[in-house]
């Protein structure tokens, strides 16, 4: 990874976009302090993400790519150890509060590993939201949900909106230009744009095969 | 700290709600049970000549009987500690989580020492056995399980030390499974050595180790050998989870 440097506004939901391979979970990975940049600045909140790691992670909600879980734990089990471990005060009532939110209220008892791909992806999201985080990062959350999860997950981001700052990564271009108010592209570990997806200059497809493409058909020749 | 106590209650949580707790449980039983009632067996036909004075010290610690099944049992109590969440990628939201590293080690690690000793827990009944066929040492039995919360101690930290470098949980446990066997081994070099090779070798000994506590000696340096090792094999651990961050 080198050169890239983006700013997330407090409110604003960003995409993370690019091909795989770009170093998008890499970079999410940094800022949620799971590796640590080896030069570079990472702020969360105005917090040092490197110096006061554990302060900085206190700060926002993760859903890491693929969504693990214990699969041996009942859903509210598990969602009740999450919330203990962010030091969340009411455990029951914050429990109930994201299973509403993330639409799982009825799978609470449930066994995670019995549960379908799309009720799991949506219990990581509850546990995102276990600390009512005013910061969320979502690793490709929407990727193995079928049509009308993707538009229910799409909507409840959209609500966030203002709210709470939302950086997701993917590689739907579809889904940034429902959700985002603000897209950055990145490359082989590098930024190669910033920009507003619905503007009438800019039609996002062109923009990422432009960007992103050449490289993969050179490697192709 | 109290974060160390939440991953430790989902650690005994996971554990004893999977079969592989109840298989281990069973199959320790039956082989400590079965090795009970042999050693019984040989004190009762033969006069007591050497060695250990009733089948109860014996059992813990007279015989290598005590260390062989340690050497299985341990490695798949602890292969699970670290690399099972890194094989589950359930380590990502534990170590993004705002806990510290080392609170999550010392979670798994009270929870390794809880298992310990749920594993030992039954065979008090050995010594009630003992009790209404004939005396007990009570004093050399409190110390022998003495000894054996040392053994664990060291043994626990061996195996999470190892689940925290192993990508896999099997290799894990060929990794904890190679360490106690090597030091099982140098311990028996006491018995081949001479002059210096020979005091470390005893000083490493888990089979001296034992025989001692089971005698109700309770030798210090054993108590500082154990916790010594314990407390570097927890802190590497919690070393190695800072340098993955690195990685």
């Amino acid at each position: 990874m080198n050169e890239v440097s983006f700013r997330v506004e407090p409110g604003e939901i960003v995409g993370f976009l690019g091909p795989n391979g770009a170093g998008k979970t890499t970079t999410l990975r940094m800022l949620t302090g799971y590796l640590a940049p080896t030069s570079g600045e990472v702020r969360v909140d105005g917090i040092d993400a490197v110096r006061d790691s554990i302060e900085a992670r206190a700060r926002l909600g993760y859903m890491p790519e693929g969504v693990p879980l214990y699969r041996e734990m009942r859903v509210y089990e598990y969602l009740r150890h999450r919330g203990a471990l962010k030091n969340v005060d009411d455990v029951a009532d914050a429990v109930d509060r994201s299973l509403e939110l993330a639409g799982v209220a009825d799978a609470r008892t449930r066994i995670i590993g019995q549960l379908s791909k799309g009720y799991r992806q949506r219990v990581g999201l509850a546990e995102a939201l276990i600390a009512d985080p005013k910061i969320l990062i979502l690793d490709e959350p929407t990727s193995g949900l079928d049509p009308n999860q993707v538009r229910q997950f799409r909507e409840l981001v959209r609500s966030f909106g203002g709210e709470k700052t939302v950086l997701l990564s993917t590689h739907i271009l579809s889904e940034v230009e429902a959700v985002c108010d603000r897209v950055i592209i990145i490359r082989e570990g590098e930024k190669v744009a910033d920009l507003v997806p619905g503007d009438a200059e800019t039609k996002l497809e062109d923009v990422f095969a432009e960007l992103t493409a050449s490289r993969s058909t050179e490697g192709a020749s | 700290m109290r974060s160390a106590w939440v991953v430790m209650k989902r650690e005994l949580g996971s554990f004893f709600v999977s079969p592989l707790a109840y298989v281990v449980l069973t199959a320790w039983l039956v082989w400590n049970g079965v090795v009970f009632w042999v050693l019984t067996e040989f004190y009762a036909r033969n006069a007591v000549s050497s060695g250990a004075a009733s089948p109860l010290s014996a059992f813990f610690g007279g015989s290598s009987l005590f260390f062989i099944p340690l050497l299985v049992f341990v490695p798949i109590l602890t292969m699970r500690l670290i690399a099972g969440e890194r094989q589950s990628g359930t380590i990502e939201p534990l170590m993004t989580a705002p806990v510290s590293d080392a609170s999550v080690v010392l979670g798994k690690y009270c929870a390794a020492i809880v298992m310990w000793c749920v594993l030992w827990l039954p065979t008090v009944i050995y010594a009630w056995i003992m009790r209404q066929h004939g005396t007990v040492d009570w004093g050399a039995t409190a110390a022998s399980y003495f000894g054996i919360l040392l053994l664990g101690s060291y043994f626990m930290a061996i195996g999470l030390l190892m689940s925290a470098l192993a990508p896999t949980q099997i290799i894990a446990a060929v990794l904890s499974f190679v360490a106690l066997g090597v030091l099982f081994t140098v311990g028996i070099g006491e018995f081949v050595f001479d002059g210096a090779a020979r005091e470390f070798c005893a000083y490493v000994s888990m089979w001296g180790h034992m025989q001692s506590f089971s005698k109700g000696v309770v030798d210090t340096r054993y108590l500082f050998f154990d916790l010594s090792v314990a407390t570097l094999a927890v802190g590497l651990s919690i070393g190695v989870l800072k340098a993955r961050r690195h990685t």
